[in-house]
């Protein structure tokens, strides 16, 4: 159950992986698109392979299958995402963002490259993966908060968009899940990705807001 | 997604085994059934857990077992986690990532005193520190391997001419010792004389050595062996490696020089017709693609080692024998450009089941 069989040969590699995009992109069969986004977003977890997928505009595959319904798809596709991919020179010069609901899984992988960072961050693909972390698979959050984590610098430098109140305070609830991992990643968040000042101002929000949104006006939040 | 047990040591959904997928298309299906799974490295640890263990006081032998993989740093049992009658769950704690890696992939599913072990991650186990090392090791080794394949790919590019200024030089001793050997075959040889390194060089250049070696290791090392891909061909009955591999396979086969260092070959071995034939018409197909995916840097490009030159002018030094050489040249390609090609085994195949086999010329 681990990844697929690679093809050994880097020259047939190519073919099948352009197989593997050429059948996603025609068959009807959902069974049939989980299986080839799964061996996809396999693939994308080994740098070997990226240059291929660069070639085979993947990445734009995974983006995607973020607007896909089918929560196996969206899962899939943040993991291929969200695991460390650092790519030279990756250049996302289209990216579909079209739908709402992100594919955490496979941009996951992506965003730990420096160029592909950038391009994302002003593309506006954090929003995208800021919805994935209400998914209800636990797996599409965690690769969500790990793509948010490979999008931002550590030490405090991250761009606004990342450690914005409602993200942060979202982090703050993982950061108490019954979930482990939950817990684990979204601490490694808060300390290593948010200053302090971030973390305690969206603290002090914590008992009047729910990501980002507001109690009624009854009960007014304290403020410090 | 709430796993029935949200405290460390529970049942996740991670630890569930899924169902096999049979549904699976042929092209893509690997040697070993597997379930729909993504692994992310928020997924992979250093703990495994390992479900099914017969009850029978085996946890030495167990441990022993996984230790052929790794060091192991730590291990236990864990009486609470809900088991099957008569099984244990162990968690077992590697120092090193890889080893849990290859011992979850090597141990899943084997027997083991008379049960099937299910072998999973367990990163719900790790400490925050640990988390954090994991995620830290994994952007390094990716922007190690990323850095690494720039450089190969342009070693590779240097390695490919290097490999055709050898073998033209070699191709000017090869004809003069086949002349002397046999007369028969000396002048078909001649013209496919350079033929012969090429095909042995190139795998050298593109090929992974080893089927099951594990992801990252396999990506940028330099030290391909000819003879362990040659081997290869005749265990490979996988669809996906056969683009590559039949180019290999049939030169095996037929050529029955699995072992010989390309050079040997050169020296000791008289290529057959049907082998000339064959070599001939992919390296044409092989200027043709070229033309035709405009391969600017080949690198990237699914070329099969190196360029080859559409005929390789072989200089006999001595004018009578150019022109022999000449004249039989153009002979052949006569002849060849009338022989219905059989279907090559070029990358657009993938999909396709094997291709035909070249029919023997006797």
């Amino acid at each position: 159950m681990a990844q697929k069989p690679k093809v050994d040969p880097h020259v047939g590699r190519l073919g099948y992986l352009q197989a593997l995009v050429t059948e996603f992109q025609e068959t009807q069969s959902q069974d049939a698109k989980e299986q080839v986004l799964a061996n996809l977003a396999n693939f994308a977890y080994d740098p070997a392979n990226y240059q291929y997928l660069r070639q085979l505009q993947v990445l734009d595959l995974f983006l995607d299958s973020l607007s896909e319904e089918n929560e196996t798809l969206v899962e899939f596709a943040i993991g291929a995402v969200g695991s460390p991919w650092r790519l030279s020179g990756w250049n996302l010069y289209k990216l579909p963002f079209s739908g709402t609901q992100t594919d955490p899984g496979g941009l996951c992988n992506l965003c730990a490259d420096r160029a592909n960072r950038e391009y994302i961050l002003q593309a506006g693909g954090v929003p995208l993966i800021v919805n994935c972390l209400s998914s209800p698979s636990e797996e599409t959050v965690l690769s969500a908060v790990t793509a948010l984590m490979g999008l931002g610098s550590p030490g405090g430098g991250s761009h606004p968009e990342l450690t914005a109140r409602p993200v942060v305070q979202c982090m703050l609830r993982f950061s108490l899940s019954a979930s482990a991992r939950l817990r684990n990643l979204a601490q490694i968040f808060l300390e290593d990705f948010c200053s302090p000042s971030q973390v305690a101002e969206a603290r002090s929000w914590r008992a009047d807001a729910a990501l980002g949104i507001p109690l009624p006006r009854t009960e007014a939040p304290q403020q410090p | 997604m709430a796993s029935s047990g949200g405290q460390v040591g529970g049942v996740f959904d991670h630890h569930v085994q899924r169902a096999v997928c049979d549904s699976r298309a042929k092209y893509r299906e690997g040697r070993r059934p597997r379930a729909v799974k993504v692994y992310t490295i928020n997924l992979e640890s250093w703990y495994l857990l390992i479900q099914g263990v017969p009850a029978v006081g085996a946890m030495k032998e167990l441990v022993e077992r996984f230790a052929l993989y790794g060091a192991i740093e730590q291990y236990n049992a864990l009486d609470e986690y809900p088991a099957e009658d008569f099984t244990e769950v162990y968690l077992i704690k590697f120092l090193n990532l890889q080893s849990a890696r290859i011992a979850k992939r090597k141990m899943d599913e084997q027997s083991f005193f008379g049960g099937l072990l299910h072998v999973c991650y367990a990163p719900e186990f790790e400490t925050v520190e640990e988390t954090r090392k994991k995620l830290q090791e994994r952007n390094a080794y990716v922007a190690r391997m990323t850095k690494n394949k720039d450089h190969y790919v342009t070693k590779k590019h240097k390695d490919a001419k290097d490999f055709r200024g050898d073998f033209h030089s070699k191709t000017s001793r090869f004809p003069a010792a086949s002349l002397k050997t046999s007369t028969g075959n000396s002048d078909l040889c001649l013209p496919y004389s350079s033929e012969l390194p090429l095909c042995y060089f190139s795998p050298k250049c593109t090929c992974s050595s080893g089927e099951d070696v594990d992801r990252p290791s396999d990506s940028s090392q330099d030290g391909r062996n000819s003879d362990g891909t040659l081997g290869h061909c005749d265990h490979c009955d996988s669809l996906q490696k056969m683009q590559m591999k039949t180019s290999q396979n049939s030169l095996a086969r037929r050529g029955a020089q699995k072992a010989l260092s390309p050079s040997e070959a050169v020296d000791r071995f008289m290529p057959r017709t049907t082998q000339l034939q064959e070599r001939k018409r992919r390296r044409e197909d092989d200027c043709k693609r070229e033309t035709l995916l405009e391969a600017g840097t080949s690198s990237n490009e699914v070329m099969i080692g190196p360029q080859l030159p559409v005929i390789p002018k072989v200089d006999m030094h001595d004018d009578s024998l150019n022109t022999t050489a000449d004249l039989i040249r153009n002979k052949l390609k006569e002849v060849i450009s009338s022989v219905p090609k059989p279907p090559e085994d070029k990358v657009e195949d993938v999909p396709r089941s094997r291709p035909l086999k070249q029919r023997r010329r006797i």
